[in-house]
């Protein structure tokens, strides 16, 4: 099998008539330049013309988009947003862990302005959020939790158990059956294991 | 079971010492006897367990909690302590309340303070606040006025007199509601005096040496039973005019 070839930022590959443009790609005056530092793929799509893309390994990259469903881990809050590091797109996990940030008026649907960080969230919690926002070079991910079905999925109580979640807004840990406050997410009965 | 963890009122114990409760039916609501576990004490399952050392005691009905002695102040929700103004930076004050972090104080959170009308609030001022936000997760945060917007007693004070620091066990002892060192002290002289839940505490007299006296007093009756307190300040009371 021949080598794939390497290509840097800017490498023109090829013009829109051979090719389809794929990912790591980008069309300008008719061509297709790389975007990115890595190998060239060209994929044969059948009747179509082939797809060409440019990867970094030689598994795609799965980055999260606008309107993903994605689980990541809260790391920090404040009484203004959360910080969360991005550990799942979809179903497959990401190698790097990417960081987003939760708003404290996109935690909830309703009554957005009474939201206390501290009773929705804690570090530690595994969160399923959404994606609003691929934010600018500075700013990370933007997510929201306003949904029955985004918000904390596991979480673990000041005694270190796992708590079980009696409402949309309390778990209870089992050892000390104290109560605490987190805005929880209806998981689907599907995806729960017995 | 239960009758052996009454026995235990008042005695030491020790973080490790376990109590367990086998109740022969499962735990429903109409329990026949219910232990309430304050501070010190943490259930797990059927046991109760003992987290801080110190001295048990108890409050009718069924409320028990570990009596413990310690110096370090750990900020708790809605307690009133005294701060020192350690920085301004912006639209926060940044307030020294002797905890692992520094809490933050807005400036708009003083009776009749608008974005206009500025407190006047410098570095270094003592004020008498209560924690808004106080948890292991979060900078902990103050304001100066209460749910209704009012001081309530609360702000910057302090012009003359003295800060000094003591533990929080004696301060829980001065602000308990029948307190028999706050009721011997008022028989010597009069005295401002402001307790700040995080062991500090500030008296101010007519003079200095009255002051003074006040200070020592407090800072000494902090191991000392009832009778050596009264001789003491009997002393005190007929040593000086």
């Amino acid at each position: 099998m021949s080598p794939m070839k390497l290509c840097v930022p800017g490498d023109r590959l090829c013009s829109t008539e051979d090719c389809m443009p794929g990912t790591g790609v980008y069309l300008r005056h008719g061509y297709i330049y790389s975007s990115l530092a890595g190998y060239v793929l060209r994929k044969n799509e059948g009747e179509e013309l082939p797809v060409i893309s440019v990867v970094r390994e030689t598994e795609a990259q799965l980055l999260p988009d606008v309107g993903a469903i994605v689980t990541c881990k809260v790391t920090s809050i404040n009484p203004r947003f959360a910080k969360v590091h991005i550990l799942y797109v979809g179903s497959t996990p990401l190698k790097d862990r990417f960081r987003g940030t939760i708003r404290k008026e996109d935690v909830r649907a309703t009554e957005k302005d009474r939201v206390e960080t501290y009773k929705s969230f804690r570090p530690g919690d595994i969160v399923l959020a959404k994606v609003i926002s691929l934010g600018d070079v500075q700013s990370n991910y933007l997510l929201t939790t306003a949904e029955n079905e985004l918000g904390v999925v596991v979480a673990h109580s000041e005694a270190g158990a796992q708590m079980v979640p009696i409402s949309w807004c309390e778990m209870q840990c089992p050892r000390t059956h104290a109560k605490e406050f987190r805005k929880v997410a209806r998981v689907q009965p599907e995806y729960l294991q017995a | 079971m239960l009758s052996c963890f009454k026995d235990k009122v008042g005695d030491v114990l020790l973080p490790g010492d376990v109590f367990s409760f086998q109740m022969p039916e499962s735990i429903t609501d109409s329990k026949p006897e219910k232990v309430v576990c304050g501070p010190g004490l943490r259930r797990n399952g059927d046991e109760v367990l003992v987290c801080k050392s110190g001295i048990l005691r108890h409050k009718q009905p069924n409320l028990y909690w570990i009596d413990s002695q310690q110096r370090r102040y750990v900020p708790g929700k809605g307690e009133s302590v005294i701060g020192i103004i350690a920085a301004k930076s912006g639209d926060i004050f940044k307030v020294d309340v002797g905890g692992s972090e520094q809490a933050s104080l807005s400036y708009l959170a003083f009776e009749g303070a608008t974005k206009r009308n500025r407190p006047n609030v410098q570095v270094g001022d003592l004020v008498y606040s209560q924690f808004i936000i106080a948890n292991k997760d979060m900078e902990p945060e103050l304001v100066c006025i209460d749910s209704c917007g009012r001081a309530n007693g609360m702000g910057v004070f302090g012009a003359g007199g003295l800060l000094f620091k003591v533990s929080l066990g004696l301060v829980r002892r001065l602000l308990a509601p029948q307190s028999e060192i706050a009721k011997d002290l008022e028989k010597m002289f009069p005295f401002e005096i402001v307790v700040g839940m995080n062991g500090r505490v500030w008296v101010k007299s007519k003079t200095i040496q009255q002051t003074l006296i006040v200070a020592n007093l407090l800072e000494s009756c902090e191991n000392m039973t009832a009778q050596q307190r009264q001789t003491l300040f009997r002393r005190v009371a007929d040593g000086s005019i």
